[in-house]
Protein backbone atom coordinates (compact mmCIF):
# COMPACT_ATOMS: atom_id res chain seq x y z
CA UNK A 1 0.00 0.00 0.00
CA UNK A 2 1.30 3.57 -0.73
CA UNK A 3 -0.66 6.17 0.74
CA UNK A 4 0.38 8.72 -2.64
CA UNK A 5 -2.94 8.86 -4.63
CA UNK A 6 -3.26 6.98 -7.43
CA UNK A 7 -3.09 8.30 -10.44
CA UNK A 8 -2.99 7.54 -14.35
CA UNK A 9 -0.69 8.65 -16.29
CA UNK A 10 -2.09 8.53 -20.21
CA UNK A 11 0.85 8.99 -22.14
CA UNK A 12 2.64 5.92 -20.53
CA UNK A 13 -0.75 3.83 -21.71
CA UNK A 14 0.26 2.28 -24.81
CA UNK A 15 -1.05 -0.65 -27.34
CA UNK A 16 0.78 -2.75 -28.25
CA UNK A 17 0.95 -3.55 -32.22
CA UNK A 18 -1.71 -6.42 -33.24
CA UNK A 19 -2.99 -7.88 -36.05
CA UNK A 20 -6.20 -7.32 -36.79
CA UNK A 21 -6.65 -9.59 -39.96
CA UNK A 22 -9.10 -11.97 -40.52
CA UNK A 23 -6.00 -14.09 -40.97
CA UNK A 24 -4.02 -13.25 -37.87
CA UNK A 25 -8.34 -14.01 -36.32
CA UNK A 26 -8.35 -17.16 -37.42
CA UNK A 27 -4.61 -18.42 -36.69
CA UNK A 28 -5.50 -17.30 -32.78
CA UNK A 29 -8.92 -19.56 -33.60
CA UNK A 30 -7.67 -22.49 -34.90
CA UNK A 31 -5.04 -22.92 -31.32
CA UNK A 32 -8.50 -22.00 -29.73
CA UNK A 33 -10.13 -25.10 -31.20
CA UNK A 34 -7.78 -27.41 -30.10
CA UNK A 35 -8.02 -26.62 -26.54
CA UNK A 36 -11.93 -26.59 -27.11
CA UNK A 37 -13.06 -23.04 -27.22
CA UNK A 38 -14.86 -23.41 -29.83
CA UNK A 39 -18.12 -21.81 -31.57
CA UNK A 40 -20.81 -21.25 -28.79
CA UNK A 41 -22.65 -18.80 -30.12
CA UNK A 42 -26.14 -19.23 -30.80
CA UNK A 43 -27.13 -20.72 -34.53
CA UNK A 44 -28.80 -18.84 -36.62
CA UNK A 45 -32.50 -19.70 -37.74
CA UNK A 46 -32.10 -21.40 -41.46
CA UNK A 47 -34.73 -20.45 -44.11
CA UNK A 48 -36.80 -17.54 -45.17
CA UNK A 49 -37.60 -15.27 -42.43
CA UNK A 50 -41.22 -14.63 -41.38
CA UNK A 51 -42.96 -11.93 -43.06
CA UNK A 52 -43.15 -8.41 -40.49
CA UNK A 53 -46.15 -7.83 -41.08
CA UNK A 54 -48.04 -10.92 -40.72
CA UNK A 55 -45.30 -13.28 -38.87
CA UNK A 56 -46.03 -16.15 -41.22
CA UNK A 57 -43.89 -17.63 -44.13
CA UNK A 58 -45.08 -16.72 -47.76
CA UNK A 59 -47.23 -19.18 -48.74
CA UNK A 60 -45.93 -21.24 -51.64
CA UNK A 61 -47.06 -21.21 -55.24
CA UNK A 62 -45.84 -22.34 -58.49
CA UNK A 63 -42.88 -20.24 -60.37
CA UNK A 64 -45.06 -18.20 -63.02
CA UNK A 65 -48.00 -17.40 -60.53
CA UNK A 66 -44.58 -16.21 -57.74
CA UNK A 67 -43.49 -13.79 -60.39
CA UNK A 68 -46.91 -12.22 -61.32
CA UNK A 69 -47.72 -11.66 -57.86
CA UNK A 70 -44.42 -10.33 -57.02
CA UNK A 71 -44.58 -8.20 -60.50
CA UNK A 72 -47.60 -6.85 -59.28
CA UNK A 73 -46.92 -6.07 -55.99
CA UNK A 74 -44.16 -4.22 -56.84
CA UNK A 75 -46.14 -2.33 -58.92
CA UNK A 76 -48.88 -1.30 -56.16
CA UNK A 77 -45.78 -0.59 -53.97
CA UNK A 78 -47.12 -3.61 -51.69
CA UNK A 79 -46.55 -6.34 -49.45
CA UNK A 80 -46.98 -9.63 -51.66
CA UNK A 81 -49.53 -10.75 -49.19
CA UNK A 82 -51.81 -7.80 -49.64
CA UNK A 83 -53.01 -9.33 -53.38
CA UNK A 84 -53.33 -13.11 -51.79
CA UNK A 85 -55.73 -11.49 -49.22
CA UNK A 86 -57.55 -9.42 -52.14
CA UNK A 87 -58.04 -12.88 -54.29
CA UNK A 88 -58.88 -14.55 -51.10
CA UNK A 89 -61.55 -11.99 -50.73
CA UNK A 90 -62.57 -11.92 -54.40
CA UNK A 91 -62.86 -16.15 -54.20
CA UNK A 92 -65.54 -15.73 -50.93
CA UNK A 93 -67.76 -13.39 -52.79
CA UNK A 94 -67.61 -15.71 -55.54
CA UNK A 95 -68.38 -18.24 -53.25
CA UNK A 96 -71.31 -16.61 -51.14
CA UNK A 97 -73.03 -15.52 -54.95
CA UNK A 98 -72.69 -18.80 -55.83
CA UNK A 99 -75.43 -20.29 -52.91
CA UNK B 1 -4.24 2.40 -25.67
CA UNK B 2 -4.20 -1.01 -23.96
CA UNK B 3 -6.90 -3.28 -24.06
CA UNK B 4 -7.36 -5.91 -21.08
CA UNK B 5 -9.19 -9.15 -21.31
CA UNK B 6 -10.71 -10.59 -18.42
CA UNK B 7 -10.62 -14.32 -19.17
CA UNK B 8 -10.98 -17.81 -17.72
CA UNK B 9 -13.22 -20.77 -19.02
CA UNK B 10 -14.30 -21.00 -15.54
CA UNK B 11 -17.64 -19.73 -14.19
CA UNK B 12 -17.81 -17.60 -11.08
CA UNK B 13 -14.08 -17.03 -10.80
CA UNK B 14 -15.07 -13.46 -10.07
CA UNK B 15 -14.42 -12.15 -13.90
CA UNK B 16 -17.03 -9.51 -13.66
CA UNK B 17 -16.43 -7.93 -10.58
CA UNK B 18 -12.65 -7.82 -11.38
CA UNK B 19 -13.52 -6.23 -14.87
CA UNK B 20 -15.99 -3.59 -12.81
CA UNK B 21 -13.52 -2.81 -9.67
CA UNK B 22 -10.70 -2.32 -12.13
CA UNK B 23 -12.96 0.07 -14.46
CA UNK B 24 -13.49 2.47 -11.74
CA UNK B 25 -10.36 2.53 -9.79
CA UNK B 26 -9.01 3.22 -12.90
CA UNK B 27 -11.54 5.79 -13.76
CA UNK B 28 -10.98 7.30 -10.39
CA UNK B 29 -7.75 7.64 -11.36
CA UNK B 30 -7.96 9.81 -14.33
CA UNK B 31 -8.12 6.85 -17.23
CA UNK B 32 -11.20 6.99 -19.54
CA UNK B 33 -12.76 3.36 -20.08
CA UNK B 34 -14.54 1.46 -22.13
CA UNK B 35 -16.10 -1.83 -20.71
CA UNK B 36 -17.06 -4.57 -23.53
CA UNK B 37 -20.08 -6.72 -21.49
CA UNK B 38 -19.38 -9.96 -23.65
CA UNK B 39 -20.96 -12.10 -21.08
CA UNK B 40 -24.39 -13.77 -22.41
CA UNK B 41 -25.50 -13.29 -18.59
CA UNK B 42 -24.72 -9.38 -18.61
CA UNK B 43 -23.50 -8.71 -15.36
CA UNK B 44 -21.66 -5.61 -16.70
CA UNK B 45 -24.89 -4.53 -18.34
CA UNK B 46 -26.62 -5.22 -14.74
CA UNK B 47 -24.17 -2.99 -12.87
CA UNK B 48 -24.32 -0.33 -15.59
CA UNK B 49 -28.45 -0.12 -14.89
CA UNK B 50 -28.10 -0.04 -10.96
CA UNK B 51 -26.69 3.67 -11.05
CA UNK B 52 -25.62 6.39 -12.84
CA UNK B 53 -22.25 5.26 -14.51
CA UNK B 54 -19.47 6.65 -13.15
CA UNK B 55 -17.30 9.32 -15.15
CA UNK B 56 -15.25 8.41 -17.73
CA UNK B 57 -16.64 4.70 -18.32
CA UNK B 58 -18.82 3.45 -20.74
CA UNK B 59 -20.08 0.43 -21.12
CA UNK B 60 -20.75 -1.43 -24.22
CA UNK B 61 -23.48 -4.45 -23.99
CA UNK B 62 -24.10 -7.47 -25.96
CA UNK B 63 -20.85 -7.55 -27.85
CA UNK B 64 -20.82 -11.36 -29.10
CA UNK B 65 -18.04 -13.71 -31.23
CA UNK B 66 -19.06 -11.34 -34.58
CA UNK B 67 -18.60 -7.80 -33.13
CA UNK B 68 -15.62 -8.02 -30.78
CA UNK B 69 -12.65 -7.94 -33.09
CA UNK B 70 -13.95 -4.55 -34.90
CA UNK B 71 -15.00 -2.89 -31.57
CA UNK B 72 -11.90 -3.95 -29.87
CA UNK B 73 -10.33 -2.32 -32.72
CA UNK B 74 -12.40 0.99 -32.73
CA UNK B 75 -11.83 1.59 -29.14
CA UNK B 76 -8.29 0.46 -29.34
CA UNK B 77 -7.43 3.76 -30.73
CA UNK B 78 -9.06 7.00 -29.12
CA UNK B 79 -7.19 7.11 -26.21
CA UNK B 80 -9.06 4.45 -23.87
CA UNK B 81 -8.39 1.64 -22.06
CA UNK B 82 -10.39 -1.16 -23.00
CA UNK B 83 -11.54 -3.73 -20.87
CA UNK B 84 -13.51 -7.17 -22.00
CA UNK B 85 -15.15 -8.68 -19.56
CA UNK B 86 -15.97 -12.52 -21.09
CA UNK B 87 -18.34 -15.55 -20.15
CA UNK B 88 -16.85 -18.25 -18.31
CA UNK B 89 -16.84 -20.74 -20.98
CA UNK B 90 -14.27 -22.19 -23.32
CA UNK B 91 -15.42 -20.64 -26.91
CA UNK B 92 -14.82 -18.62 -29.86
CA UNK B 93 -15.19 -15.25 -28.72
CA UNK B 94 -12.16 -16.18 -25.87
CA UNK B 95 -9.50 -16.60 -28.60
CA UNK B 96 -10.74 -13.80 -30.50
CA UNK B 97 -10.59 -11.45 -27.67
CA UNK B 98 -7.51 -12.64 -26.20
CA UNK B 99 -5.67 -12.21 -29.69
CA UNK B 100 -6.41 -8.64 -29.94
CA UNK B 101 -5.09 -8.19 -26.10
CA UNK B 102 -2.52 -6.01 -24.07
CA UNK B 103 -2.97 -7.72 -21.09
CA UNK B 104 -4.87 -10.89 -20.25
CA UNK B 105 -5.92 -11.29 -16.76
CA UNK B 106 -6.76 -14.62 -15.46
CA UNK B 107 -9.19 -14.16 -12.35
CA UNK B 108 -9.34 -17.27 -9.84
CA UNK B 109 -10.11 -18.51 -6.98
CA UNK B 110 -7.70 -20.35 -4.72
CA UNK B 111 -9.34 -23.71 -4.85
CA UNK B 112 -8.03 -26.73 -7.25
CA UNK B 113 -11.17 -26.64 -9.12
CA UNK B 114 -10.80 -22.81 -9.82
CA UNK B 115 -6.87 -23.37 -10.64
CA UNK B 116 -7.60 -26.61 -13.20
CA UNK B 117 -10.14 -24.79 -15.51
CA UNK B 118 -8.18 -21.25 -15.20
CA UNK B 119 -5.23 -23.07 -16.24
CA UNK B 120 -6.65 -23.55 -20.28
CA UNK B 121 -7.01 -19.82 -20.22
CA UNK B 122 -3.00 -19.69 -19.83
CA UNK B 123 -2.79 -22.76 -22.39
CA UNK B 124 -4.61 -20.86 -24.77
CA UNK B 125 -3.17 -18.03 -24.74
CA UNK B 126 0.67 -19.51 -24.81
CA UNK B 127 -0.68 -21.38 -27.93
CA UNK B 128 -2.09 -17.78 -29.48
CA UNK B 129 1.33 -16.41 -28.58
CA UNK B 130 2.54 -19.32 -30.97
CA UNK B 131 -0.20 -18.99 -33.85
CA UNK B 132 0.53 -15.01 -34.00
CA UNK B 133 3.98 -14.42 -33.33
CA UNK B 134 3.86 -12.37 -30.40
CA UNK B 135 3.69 -11.65 -26.60
CA UNK B 136 0.20 -11.52 -24.82
CA UNK B 137 1.34 -10.58 -21.14
CA UNK B 138 -0.94 -12.41 -19.02
CA UNK B 139 -1.52 -12.63 -15.19
CA UNK B 140 -3.73 -14.67 -12.46
CA UNK B 141 -5.64 -12.78 -9.86
CA UNK B 142 -6.77 -14.93 -7.13
CA UNK B 143 -10.02 -13.40 -6.33
CA UNK B 144 -12.52 -14.17 -2.69
CA UNK B 145 -9.08 -14.30 -0.98
CA UNK B 146 -9.63 -15.06 2.45
CA UNK B 147 -7.78 -12.88 5.78
CA UNK B 148 -5.55 -16.06 6.40
CA UNK B 149 -4.42 -17.75 3.61
CA UNK B 150 -5.49 -22.00 3.19
CA UNK B 151 -3.17 -24.09 2.76
CA UNK B 152 -4.68 -25.04 -0.84
CA UNK B 153 -4.24 -21.18 -1.68
CA UNK B 154 -0.91 -21.44 -0.70
CA UNK B 155 -0.26 -24.75 -2.63
CA UNK B 156 -1.70 -23.07 -6.08
CA UNK B 157 0.46 -19.76 -5.78
CA UNK B 158 3.94 -22.22 -5.04
CA UNK B 159 2.96 -23.78 -8.79
CA UNK B 160 1.62 -21.32 -10.66
CA UNK B 161 5.09 -18.82 -9.69
CA UNK B 162 6.93 -22.58 -10.60
CA UNK B 163 5.04 -22.76 -14.17
CA UNK B 164 6.27 -18.97 -14.29
CA UNK B 165 3.22 -17.43 -14.07
CA UNK B 166 3.20 -13.69 -13.18
CA UNK B 167 0.19 -12.87 -9.96
CA UNK B 168 -1.14 -9.94 -9.36
CA UNK B 169 -0.68 -8.55 -6.16
CA UNK B 170 -2.57 -7.97 -4.09
CA UNK B 171 -5.08 -10.19 -4.61
CA UNK B 172 -9.08 -9.57 -4.53
CA UNK B 173 -10.09 -10.80 -1.11
CA UNK B 174 -13.81 -11.28 -0.57
CA UNK B 175 -15.48 -8.43 0.24
CA UNK B 176 -18.53 -7.07 0.91
CA UNK B 177 -18.56 -3.79 -0.55
CA UNK B 178 -17.04 -5.96 -3.56
CA UNK B 179 -20.59 -7.85 -3.79
CA UNK B 180 -22.47 -5.16 -3.29
CA UNK B 181 -21.49 -3.80 -6.62
CA UNK B 182 -23.69 -5.15 -8.18
CA UNK B 183 -26.72 -3.89 -6.24
CA UNK B 184 -25.73 -0.49 -5.56
CA UNK B 185 -24.21 0.28 -9.14
CA UNK B 186 -21.57 2.77 -9.51
CA UNK B 187 -18.10 2.47 -7.52
CA UNK B 188 -16.95 1.83 -3.96
CA UNK B 189 -16.62 6.02 -2.88
CA UNK B 190 -20.27 6.04 -3.80
CA UNK B 191 -22.23 3.12 -2.64
CA UNK B 192 -23.57 2.48 1.35
CA UNK B 193 -21.16 1.47 3.77
CA UNK B 194 -20.54 -2.14 3.43
CA UNK B 195 -18.55 -3.71 5.60
CA UNK B 196 -14.87 -2.43 6.02
CA UNK B 197 -14.91 0.01 3.38
CA UNK B 198 -11.76 1.69 3.68
CA UNK B 199 -10.27 -1.78 3.25
CA UNK B 200 -12.21 -2.64 0.18
CA UNK B 201 -11.21 0.93 -1.41
CA UNK B 202 -7.42 0.09 -0.39
CA UNK B 203 -7.70 -3.45 -2.21
CA UNK B 204 -9.11 -2.26 -5.08
CA UNK B 205 -7.02 0.85 -5.52
CA UNK B 206 -3.92 -1.46 -4.91
CA UNK B 207 -4.96 -4.09 -7.11
CA UNK B 208 -5.24 -1.38 -10.18
CA UNK B 209 -1.99 0.23 -9.41
CA UNK B 210 -0.45 -3.53 -9.67
CA UNK B 211 -2.15 -3.72 -13.20
CA UNK B 212 -1.48 -0.14 -14.45
CA UNK B 213 2.27 -1.54 -13.61
CA UNK B 214 1.98 -4.23 -15.67
CA UNK B 215 0.59 -2.16 -18.41
CA UNK B 216 3.62 0.40 -18.50
CA UNK B 217 6.58 -1.99 -17.58
CA UNK B 218 6.94 -2.26 -21.16
CA UNK B 219 6.36 0.91 -22.57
Amino acid sequence: MTSKPFSVDLGRLRSREKDHSAAAVERAERAGEELGFVDRAPGRRRGRKPSPRTGQVHAKVLPHVATEIAGEARRRGVQQGVILEEAWALYKAAEEAEK
Amino acid sequence: MPTIVIASPKGGAGKSTTAIVLATELAHAGARVTLLDCDPNRSLSLWAGRAAVPHRIEVLSDIGEAEIVRTIKRHDQDGQIVIVDLEGVASRLVSRAISQADLVITPMRATTLDATVGVRALQLIQEEEEALDRRIPHAVVFTMTKAIRSKQHSGIEASLRDQGVALLEPPLMERAAFSALFEFGGDLRNMPPQGNMDAAIRNAEDFARAVYARMTEDA
